[in-house]
C-alpha cells in the first residue's frame, strides 16, 4: 500500500468511524431486532422471523393507513412543494424591490421547529376559535367551514398545508441557488431568436436547473418518508388514526406498546423506501462527479 | 506541504469535536439538570416531570441541606418525552436512581421486568399503612411487591361552572336520568354541555369509562380491566351508543375528536362549555389560567351503583433495583422525605392530591379533599393505565370512529375484543 492510497482513507477515518458506529451498525441492530419479539428490557428476545413484517403487511391496518398516508405526503411534497419552491424561486430571481426581505420572509418558517408549528396552525385550524374558519366566515363562504383536523377526509391535507407553509423555503433557497448559476448568454440569444418567455423556462431554465432538481427531489422524497413532528403535535396521528405516518405509527410501536421488533421493521421498511430513492441518487451524482 | 498538514489536523478536530458531542454525559433530553459534586458524598440521580412540578426542585434543595451526604442530580421533563425517555433508559440501561412514573401498565413495564427495587419490607418497616393511604400502596404494588413510593393519589370528577349552573337554575346531579337531563338543559341554552378534547384519546376516555362503569357495574367493569370477560358485551356497545348519542347531540365541542384538551379546558374556563371531567390537580390548573376554583364545583359521576366507584390513579417513585445498596438507602430516604408529611404541608398549594393518609387542605385547592372523600367509597384504575398500552389504543380509535360514523358501536366492542385477543396471544 502506497502512500498515495492511505493517505484519503487517513482523511475518511474519522468520519467513517462515527458513520459506522451512530449510523451504519445501529440500522444494521434495528434491522436485526425486526426478526424478534422482544419489549427491550428483558434478557430473553424471541425469535419471529419475518413474522413481524407478516404482521404489518397482513393484519395491521394502521401500518397500510400510515404507508398510504406516506404516499399522499410524497406526492404533494414531489408536485405542489417543489412546484411552489420553483415557482417562489423564479419570482424572487427577478429585480424585485425588497426581494432580499421576500427571501427571508419565506424562508423563515423553515427554521422553526415542528412543534411550534404544529402548535400554531393547530390553533389556526381551532373549529370554532381558529382564524381559518373565521376568515372563511367573514368572507361569506361560512359552509365552507368545518372541523379541519377533526375529519378524516380533511386532516392529513391540513396538516400537509401546514407542513408545505414551514418547508417550501428549502426548495425555494435550493433552486433560487441554481437558478443563480444560470448565465445570462443562452437567454439572451433565445430572446434574439424570438423565444417567449414561457419557451426560455421549459428549454434553458428547465434543463439547466436539472441537477438542482435532483437535490431538491431526493431530500423532499426522504423528508416525506420521515416526516414525524408536525402530525405529532397537530393531530397526534388521529382523528381515528387517520393520520399516521410510518415515523409516528413506529414510534406508538416501539415506545408505547414496548414493541421493539415490530418497530423495528417498520423502520427497516421505512429506510427499505428511502434506499430506492438514494441509491440511484448517489449512482447519478457519482457518476456525473468531476473527481 | 503545510497545508495538507493544516488540513489533516482540521480534520482530526473536527471528528473529535463531533465525537465530544455525542459522547456526552449529560441526560439532557428536553430537560433541566444540575451537576453533581465530588467527595464523599452520596449522589442519586431523580427524573420527575417539570410541568406542575415546579415544587420539587425547592425540596429537594431542602432535603440536601438536611443531608449533606447526599447530592441529588435532578433531571425533569415534559410528559410525552418523559415516556419515551424511560423507555429508552430501560432498554439501554441507564435507568436513573430514583424515577417518578404514572401507575397501572405505565408503571408496571418496570417492576415486570425486574429493573425496580422491591419495597415491601421497607413498607412494613417504616410502617407505610400508616403514613400513605392504602388504596395508593395497593397501586402501587405489583405482583404482590410494593415497586414504588406513592406520591400522588389523583381522584377524577366531574367539575361544572357554578355561575353556569346558578343560571340555569341547575345542582350537581345524583342519578344519570338528572345527568342527561342536564346535558339537554346545557344544549338547549347553547352552552356545549361536555367539554372533552379527543387528540391523544385519553381525555373522552375519562367519561368513557363512568359510562362503562355505569352499564357494566363494578364486577363486570374490574373483569373487563383485567381482561378476564369479553371486551364483545352488551355494556361495552351501550357505552359505546351513549358516545355516539352524545357526538350526534352535538353535546361535545365541534371537532372533539381532533380536539386537543387543552382547548377543551380554555372552553371551559371561558364559560362556553358545561362539564369537564378533571381530577384532584384542577384547582392548580384552574388557579394558573388565571381563574377561581371557587367558580367551580365537582360532582361524582353517577354510575347508581354500590360501591359508587370513582376513577383514580396513583403517582409513585420507584427506584432502581440494579444500583448498589448506598444509593438504594438514599434513594428510600429521598423518596419518603419528599412524599411525607413536612414536604407535602409545606408545598400543599402546588403539591397535587398528596397520597398520604392526613395532610392540611391548601384553601388554593378546595376541591382536592372532596374528591378524595368520593374516593373512600371505592375507586376503578383509570382505563388507559388499567389496560395493556395496544388495547387502550384501541379504545382510542373505537371512540373516534364511532364519533366519526366510521364504527358501530358494535363494530367498536368486537375490534376492541380483537385487540384484547391479539394482545393475549402475543403473551403466550
Amino acid at each position: 500500500m502506497t502512500t498515495k492510497t492511505i493517505k484519503p482513507w487517513l482523511f475518511l477515518m474519522p468520519a467513517l468511524i462515527i458513520y459506522l458506529t451512530v449510523i451504519f451498525i445501529p440500522a444494521l441492530y434495528t434491522m436485526y431486532l425486526s426478526l424478534f419479539s422482544w419489549n427491550g428490557v428483558s434478557s430473553s428476545k424471541v425469535f419471529v422471523g419475518l413474522n413481524n413484517y407478516s404482521d404489518l403487511f397482513m393484519h395491521d391496518t394502521v401500518f397500510a393507513k400510515a404507508l398510504k398516508n406516506n404516499l399522499v405526503w410524497m406526492i404533494g411534497s414531489l408536485t405542489l412543494m417543489v412546484g411552489s419552491g420553483l415557482a417562489l424561486a423564479l419570482l424572487l430571481n427577478k429585480k424585485l424591490k425588497g426581494r432580499i426581505i421576500f427571501r427571508g420572509v419565506f424562508y423563515f418558517p423553515y427554521v422553526l421547529s415542528g412543534i411550534v408549528v404544529a402548535t400554531g396552525w393547530a390553533w389556526l385550524y381551532n373549529p370554532t376559535q381558529g382564524f381559518v374558519n373565521k376568515l372563511l366566515t367573514m368572507l361569506g363562504l361560512e359552509h365552507w367551514t368545518q372541523a379541519w383536523l377533526a375529519d378524516p377526509k380533511t386532516a392529513l391535507y391540513a396538516v400537509f398545508i401546514a407542513a408545505m407553509w414551514q418547508g417550501i423555503g428549502q426548495p425555494m433557497v435550493l433552486f433560487l441557488a441554481g437558478l443563480q448559476t444560470i448565465p445570462q448568454d443562452p437567454y439572451e440569444a433565445a430572446l434574439i431568436d424570438g423565444a417567449k418567455s414561457h419557451q426560455s423556462f421549459w428549454y434553458i431554465t428547465l434543463p439547466l436547473l436539472r441537477e438542482t432538481f435532483l437535490i431538491v427531489i431526493a431530500t423532499t422524497l426522504i423528508g416525506s418518508m420521515k416526516v414525524y413532528d408536525i402530525i405529532y403535535g397537530m393531530t397526534g396521528g388521529g382523528p381515528a388514526e387517520s393520520t399516521q405516518v410510518l415515523s409516528t405509527w413506529m414510534v406508538s410501536q416501539t415506545f408505547k406498546f414496548a414493541n421493539i421488533g415490530t418497530g423495528s421493521a417498520i423502520a427497516a421498511v421505512l429506510v427499505l423506501i428511502c434506499m430506492i430513492v438514494i441509491i440511484p441518487y448517489v449512482y447519478y451524482t457519482t457518476k456525473k462527479s468531476h473527481v | 506541504m503545510k497545508s495538507k498538514w493544516s488540513s489533516m489536523l482540521l480534520c482530526i478536530l473536527s471528528a473529535m469535536v463531533i465525537l465530544s458531542g455525542c459522547a456526552s454525559g449529560t441526560k439532557n433530553a428536553g430537560g433541566e439538570e444540575r451537576a453533581g459534586q465530588t467527595g464523599s458524598q452520596t449522589t442519586i440521580s431523580v427524573w420527575t416531570l417539570n410541568n406542575g412540578w415546579e415544587w420539587f426542585a425547592s425540596a429537594v434543595e431542602d432535603f440536601e441541606n438536611a443531608n449533606p451526604d447526599i447530592n441529588v442530580e435532578l433531571t425533569q421533563y415534559e410528559v410525552d418525552p418523559y415516556k419515551e425517555s424511560l423507555k429508552i433508559a430501560a432498554s439501554s440501561k441507564t435507568l436513573p436512581d430514583m424515577w417518578f412514573t404514572w401507575g397501572g401498565t405505565l408503571g408496571s413495564f418496570y417492576p415486570e421486568n425486574g429493573l425496580t427495587l422491591d419495597l415491601t419490607q421497607v413498607s412494613a418497616d417504616h410502617k407505610w399503612s400508616d403514613i400513605y393511604n392504602k388504596t395508593a400502596i395497593d397501586m402501587s404494588t405489583y405482583d404482590g411487591k410494593v415497586s414504588g413510593i406513592p406520591i400522588h393519589l389523583n381522584v377524577l370528577g366531574m367539575w361544572y361552572s357554578n355561575q353556569i349552573y346558578e343560571e340555569l337554575n341547575l345542582k350537581a346531579p345524583s342519578t344519570f336520568a338528572e345527568f342527561e337531563e342536564q346535558l339537554a338543559i346545557l344544549k338547549e341554552n347553547d352552552i356545549t354541555p361536555l367539554s372533552f378534547g379527543s387528540k391523544g384519546g385519553w381525555h373522552t376516555m375519562r367519561l368513557t369509562e363512568q359510562l362503562l362503569e355505569y352499564f357494566a357495574g363494578p364486577e363486570l367493569h374490574d373483569k373487563l380491566k383485567s381482561l378476564e370477560a369479553s371486551w364483545n358485551d352488551p355494556a361495552v356497545v351501550k357505552t359505546f351508543e351513549k358516545i355516539k348519542e352524545y357526538t350526534d347531540n352535538n353535546y361535545f365541542p365541534v371537532g372533539y375528536s381532533s380536539l386537543d384538551p387543552m382547548e377543551a379546558e380554555s372552553l371551559f374556563y371561558q364559560g362556553n362549555t358545561g362539564m369537564i371531567n378533571e381530577g384532584t390537580w384542577f384547582d392548580r390548573n384552574i388557579t394558573s389560567n388565571g381563574v377561581d376554583p371557587n367558580d367551580y364545583g365537582v360532582f361524582k359521576f353517577p354510575t347508581e351503583h354500590t360501591p359508587a366507584r370513582s376513577s383514580v390513579f396513583v403517582e409513585m417513585l420507584q427506584i432502581n433495583g440494579e444500583i448498589d445498596s448506598d444509593k438504594q438507602e438514599a434513594a428510600i430516604k429521598l423518596g419518603e422525605y419528599l412524599t411525607g408529611k413536612e414536604v407535602v404541608n409545606k408545598y400543599i398549594g402546588e403539591y397535587g392530591s398528596p397520597a398520604l393518609t392526613e395532610f392540611e387542605v391548601s384553601e388554593n385547592t378546595p376541591h382536592q379533599k372532596i374528591l378524595l372523600d368520593h374516593a373512600s367509597e371505592g375507586g376503578f384504575l383509570i382505563t388507559d393505565q388499567a389496560l395493556p398500552q395496544e388495547v387502550v389504543q384501541k379504545i382510542f380509535e373505537a371512540q373516534d370512529k364511532v364519533a366519526l360514523k366510521e364504527w358501530t358501536p358494535e363494530q367498536a366492542a368486537e375490534n376492541i375484543d380483537k385487540a384484547v385477543n391479539v394482545y393475549k396471544s402475543k403473551q403466550k
